[in-house]
């Protein structure tokens, strides 16, 4: 990969940090005296142009073929992510322009639009060192954020937290990555796992589940995955709306990417050595050994291993986060909860990962209606919380009599978020079960057959589950009868945002097929 | 016998027009959306939308008309279709699409201009109810689903317009839903199409897993198509029915629910609770003959395995056809019957219509698809006459419906009563001048020459009952003398026009269905049409309609001379009555099917609700709660241990800080420490399974 390619590479990421520049060059010197709403409208809007202008940029970015030193991939789910990034960046900016948290919104969208270029670039990470500043650029911005509004405690407690909880993270996935290196003496993702099989059968199967399980705990912190999800609840409680809307869904969407590629490249070495001969049933099986060296005939792989590990957390999420969020008086905290059990579900996807496109589409379709979902969902609770102060359930009592419009959205996201057709949610969680069980071989083959089945039925009890805390925030809504029947208030453009997003969950749920063939054509062979 | 020319050459390719086929259902269904949203004192701008939605879809059906009008000019067998992939499942791809061949565009036609009509009606039918903007938003809603059902290439997206349709039926019949009798008739309505719909249902499915396709048509490997039907035929579901067959009886049984058929025509009476332009469009003209234009779109699939389908002579009586036969004909005298019994202006013309679409019915198993639908078509036509001047009749008489408390009103609504005499004669199969005897005389003609003489001495009979208990309502209603109390008046303009172009159509149509000249079945045969006064001459033909019309005039002659200008009463007992009491009594309480549902199977859903109740509440209930009672528990502990107990733990350490006098206490990052110790568990825990559950 030379230096031009490189720069076609990232066109987007260069074109957004020169859009986060430039909004912070017109805040500070062309705006210095304008109203705060003024500075704020104009930021959100010259942010947006920035996440349309990389959009485009991404879109003419060429597909350069595959090199042993790439650093990015293109197309394939890394092109998928990285629009998505790019447009839930954008909803998520326009958000802020009915806020008043801070007094600084220029420098928020140059950190709000820095961040999504740390997303972009761990969406299309092929090298370790990538992934590992790409998340460090994604985060760091991510603690910013949360701290921005400055008059509150709260804000400032929640960032504190998230940073420290981060930075550990951090430690973990180097010293995982540091492992890995070790054990393959490279950082290119492909080679890293391929050596790894070697150095495992040489004995070091040891260290490579310690350096397995340290990038979990590195990546289960970005995905909030049980039992690394604690900062989740007083982040999501603690930030501004849109910074907590931010984080719930481009972070997301930029960690799933990420761990999509991991899984991806697993699976591709491990079919490709398994219909060589190399691989047992899970195991690796080194069939011509370095003379003199006492190797065992089999060790666990990769492919044992790090499937196992997503499983572990899968399950652990989808319980903890679902039981957790049904005992939640705050909207906030609930949403944190339904997170985490939402990355359950796309973990047990992660896990039971197939070469073929089908799973890595579920999952891309799950995480970005998820996202969307979630921006929408942020949006409402912002509104609903500048009017009465409060993010409690009762927060939400007659809101379909306040602002009719404002409680229809809900009643949409949230029917969504829980699963119910014909909602966008619904075909999410379809697409990944069913891909989950539609794979024909099974790994890890340790585990009888019937694992994905159980665990597939053990997601679908805890999604009913799941409504119950959702239908508690509705029952308000809709039901309960209401102490203040004055209506609400929204800025147009934040109904705009809201109702479309109600919209698009909506029309993706009758029409799947428009999302899923947009994702597929990422895909060579489409 | 008609000249059997080779047929046309087929058209597939879809034309632009096709690709916006789909307008014309949306424009009515988009209108409905926007009339939903539109507060109840905008009742101009309500009626505007739907009549101008409306008027749209009638331009763009015409247009579509001509279209394949003017294919079958060119010797082409018009079949557009427009195909879509809806959601995909891995492999299995569920497509929808719409059609363009001439059976949709003679029902679209019809559908949009008998629906624009009866709205145009509607605005002075309806003008005094609050209500009006609701109603058509209803009305609107409906057409649009109606017209959906009749674009449908994908028996899926049939089912779901089907479904609209039934629920629009529900909420119009139920409009006045503050009278008991309505909500009632409406539920009733639902419940018994639905039941039918669930049979529909299974034969889709079926369909589906038989075929892998839910397309009719689709370059050859529709549903529809050659290589599904031979692969249908070829496999025995049981009883020596084929697979064909099997879906086929399936597929009846949801257009019998939908089409009043045996026995489930017992909701279409009761529906007359809802309003009479209502009664009109739905339960007269175009949802209730959704059914016949059901069987008549898979009728590939009913036929299939007969010898040459459709021609006459030589109609084989098997499968799925003779049930759908035998079904028609068997309804069309059972309804005749109860029809010559009942009082209620429109509850006579209810049972009529199931009468009728019997006849449609058993037109399609006998003649073939442009047998039963040509009758469609003209019973569209005059039932809607019918209805709407009964509307205006009542209308009129301040909402009295019992025809004995009627009569005379021919002098005081003149044109109500020549356009009802045009829609009576029509229904009764006049002969030649009215449209209905020549459709009619088409299902006869099948039936004669069928291989099996029981349905044809059934319809004959059905013939002689239809001209008589039409002839009794007409001598009620506008002979004799006035029995009201408050003097009757005309209707206006806006509801009499409508009944004078419906009352046009109910002559003229005739015209394109005569035998010297039998346009409609060619045209929907895509065969080239000959006007040919030999078509008379075919062997029999002339007796059968000298003895038809024979049969009419003597039904006509029966009905004037017991009830004509006899003006009884209302308390007196009816003509019949006297004669047969016991027989009379039977007809008028509808041959007691209600009574005897209710005593078999609402009964037994009674009890067998009681026995599930006692389960659901008794056993299943504590079941629940039990389980409820667990996660509640489970999730407080959860709560507990991820907010008290490490709010505790951090409420602990900020003491021993405090007192402490540490500095750190003030900022409340004690918590972050026990967050980060259980991290770091976590990560121990996670080795510990690892190493544990995957060892080499």
């Amino acid at each position: 990969m030379n230096y031009y390619d490189l720069f076609r590479a990232t066109l987007p990421e260069t074109v957004l940090e020169c859009a986060a520049l430039l909004v912070l060059i017109i805040d500070l010197a062309a705006l210095r005296n304008a109203a705060l709403k003024t500075r704020a409208t104009v930021a959100a809007i010259l942010g947006v142009i920035g996440c349309g202008v990389a959009l485009w940029a991404a879109s003419i970015a060429p597909s350069f073929s595959a090199g042993h030193d790439l650093l990015l991939a293109a197309g394939g789910s890394a092109g998928v992510a990285q629009c998505g990034v790019l447009v839930l960046t954008a909803l998520t900016l326009l958000l802020l322009i009915d806020t008043e948290f801070t007094r600084n919104p220029g420098e928020y969208v140059a950190v709000a639009l820095m961040s999504a270029t740390g997303g972009l670039f761990i969406s299309a990470a092929q090298d370790l060192l990538v992934i590992f500043i790409g998340l460090e650029l994604l985060s760091l911005g991510l603690y910013i954020l949360t701290a921005f509004a400055k008059k509150s405690g709260r804000s400032a407690e929640a960032a504190i937290k998230y940073y420290l909880f981060g930075g550990m993270s951090a430690a973990f996935l180097l010293f995982g990555f540091s492992y890995l290196y070790g054990l393959s003496e490279s950082t290119w993702l492909p080679r890293v796992v391929l050596g790894t099989y070697f150095s495992a059968a040489r004995g070091g199967w040891p260290l490579l589940a310690i350096a397995l399980i340290a990038i979990a705990v590195g990546l289960g912190f970005k995905v909030a995955a049980v039992p690394f999800h604690l900062w989740a609840p007083d982040t999501y409680e603690g930030a501004p709306a849109p910074a907590a809307a931010f984080i719930a869904s481009v972070s997301k969407v930029a960690s799933f990417a990420l761990l999509i590629s991991i899984s991806y490249v697993a699976m591709h070495w491990a079919e490709s050595l398994y219909a060589a001969g190399y691989l047992g049933p899970g195991y690796v099986t080194i069939k011509s050994y370095p003379p003199g060296t006492p190797v065992p005939r089999v060790t666990p792989g990769i492919v044992t291993a790090w499937p196992f590990i997503v499983m572990v957390l899968s399950v652990a999420s989808m319980v903890v986060g679902n039981l957790a969020a049904l005992a939640q008086i705050s909207v906030r905290r609930l949403l944190a909860y339904s997170a985490i059990a939402h990355a359950g579900y796309v973990l047990l996807g992660l896990a039971f990962f197939s070469r073929t496109n089908v799973s890595a589409e579920a999952v891309l379709f799950y995480i970005l209606t998820y996202g969307l979902t979630t921006i929408g969902a942020f949006g409402v609770v912002g509104v609903v919380e500048r009017t009465s102060g409060s993010d409690k359930l009762d927060a939400f009592l007659g809101l379909h009599k306040r602002n009719p419009a404002l409680a229809a959205v809900l009643l949409v996201l949230f029917l969504s978020l829980a699963g119910i057709p014909p909602l966008a949610g619904f075909w999410a969680k379809f697409n990944l079960f069913s891909a989950v069980l539609g794979r024909s071989y099974s790994f890890p083959i340790s585990s009888p057959p019937t694992v994905p089945l159980v665990l597939v039925a053990l997601a679908i009890a805890f999604s009913a589950v799941s409504l119950y805390y959702y239908l508690q925030v509705l029952k308000r809504a809709y039901v309960m009868p209401a102490t203040d029947e004055s209506p609400i208030r929204v800025h147009p453009l934040t109904m705009v945002v809201i109702i479309a997003i109600g919209i698009a969950v909506l029309v993706l749920g009758v029409f799947p097929g428009l999302l899923q063939n947009w994702i597929a054509s990422f895909y060579p062979g489409f | 016998m008609i000249s059997e020319a080779s047929s046309f050459t087929p058209q597939t390719i879809a034309s632009p027009l096709t690709q916006l086929l789909w307008l014309i259902p949306a424009l009515p269904i988009a209108a409905s959306g926007i009339i939903a949203l539109l507060k109840q004192p905008r009742r101009k701008l309500a009626s505007t939308l739907a009549i101008g939605s409306l008027s749209i879809s009638l331009l763009l059906s015409l247009w579509a008309f001509a279209h394949v009008l003017a294919g079958w000019a060119n010797h082409l067998a018009v079949r557009e279709t427009y195909n879509f992939t809806w959601i995909q499942v891995g492999s299995a791809y569920v497509d929808l699409g719409w059609i363009l061949d001439p059976l949709a565009a003679v029902m679209l036609v019809m559908v949009s201009l008998v629906g624009l009509l009866i709205f145009i009606y509607s605005v002075g039918y309806m003008a005094h109810d609050e209500n009006y903007t609701r109603f058509f938003c209803f009305l609107s809603l409906f057409a649009g689903a109606m017209l959906g059902v009749v674009i449908s290439n994908s028996i899926l997206l049939l089912f779901m317009n089907w479904e609209l349709v039934g629920l629009t039926s529900y909420l119009l019949i139920g409009f006045w839903y503050a009278k008991p009798t309505a909500a009632a008739a409406a539920k009733k309505a639902f419940i018994t199409t639905r039941f039918g719909d669930v049979f529909f249902f299974l034969g889709m499915v079926w369909l589906f897993a038989q075929t892998g396709t839910l397309l009719f048509y689709n370059y050859g490997a529709g549903s529809l198509e050659g290589l599904a039907l031979n692969n249908l035929l070829a496999q025995h579901a049981a009883f020596g029915i084929t697979v064909a067959g099997a879906i086929g009886l399936l597929i009846f049984c949801g257009a019998a629910g939908k089409s009043g058929q045996l026995p489930l025509h017992v909701w279409l009476p009761d529906a007359m609770e809802g309003p009479t332009p209502v009664s009109a469009l739905i339960h007269a003209a175009t949802m209730v003959a959704a059914g016949v234009y059901l069987i008549a779109r898979v009728y590939p699939l009913m036929s299939a395995g007969m010898p040459l389908i459709g021609h006459p002579g030589v109609t084989a009586l098997n499968g799925a056809l003779a049930v759908v036969t035998w079904v028609g004909a068997l309804t069309a005298v059972f309804a005749a019957l109860i029809a010559i019994a009942q009082n209620d202006i429109k509850r006579i013309l209810a049972y009529s219509t199931v009468s009728q679409l019997g006849y449609m019915m058993a037109g399609l198993g006998l003649g073939g698809v442009a047998v039963g639908m040509f009758h469609l078509i003209t019973h569209a036509f005059f039932k809607a006459l019918l209805f709407l001047g009964a509307g205006s009749v009542i209308h009129g008489c301040c909402d009295q419906q019992d025809i004995r408390r009627m009569g005379g009103l021919r002098a005081d609504m003149p044109l109500t009563f020549a356009t009802y005499a045009i829609g009576m004669l029509a229904l009764c199969g006049f002969p030649l001048v009215f449209s209905g005897f020549w459709s009619k005389d088409g299902i006869l003609e099948a039936a004669h020459s069928g291989a099996i003489q029981g349905p044809y001495y059934l319809l004959v009979f059905g013939a002689l009952l239809t001209a008589f208990y039409m002839m009794r309502q007409v001598s009620y209603v506008f002979f004799g003398y006035w029995r009201g109390h408050h003097p009757a008046h005309e209707s206006p303009r806006v509801m009499t026009m409508p009944m004078a172009v419906l009352a046009f159509f109910a002559i003229a149509l005739g015209v394109i269905g005569t035998p010297a000249w039998p346009w409609f079945r060619s045209f929907l045969n895509g065969q080239p049409a000959h006007f040919d006064f030999h078509g008379f001459a075919e062997p029999g033909l002339l007796s059968l309609m000298v003895m038809s019309s024979f049969v009419v005039l003597f039904g006509l002659w029966l009905g004037w001379k017991i009830y004509g200008n006899k003006s009884p009463s209302p308390e007196e007992p009816d003509a019949l009555e006297k004669a047969a009491p016991a027989l009379w009594c039977g007809l008028r309480d509808r041959l007691y099917v209600d009574e005897f549902y209710g005593i078999t199977v609402i009964a037994f859903y009674y009890w067998w609700a009681r026995v599930t109740d006692f389960f659901d509440r008794r056993v299943w209930g504590g079941v629940v709660a039990a389980v409820a009672w667990l996660f509640q528990l489970w999730a407080r502990f959860n709560n507990f241990f991820d907010d008290s107990w490490i709010n505790g733990g951090f409420d602990k350490s900020c003491e021993e800080f405090s007192t402490g006098g540490g500095l750190l206490s003030r900022v409340e990052n004690g918590r972050v420490q026990i967050y980060l110790r259980i991290l770091a568990a976590g990560m121990v825990v996670l080795v510990a399974i690892l190493f544990w559950m995957v060892r080499p």
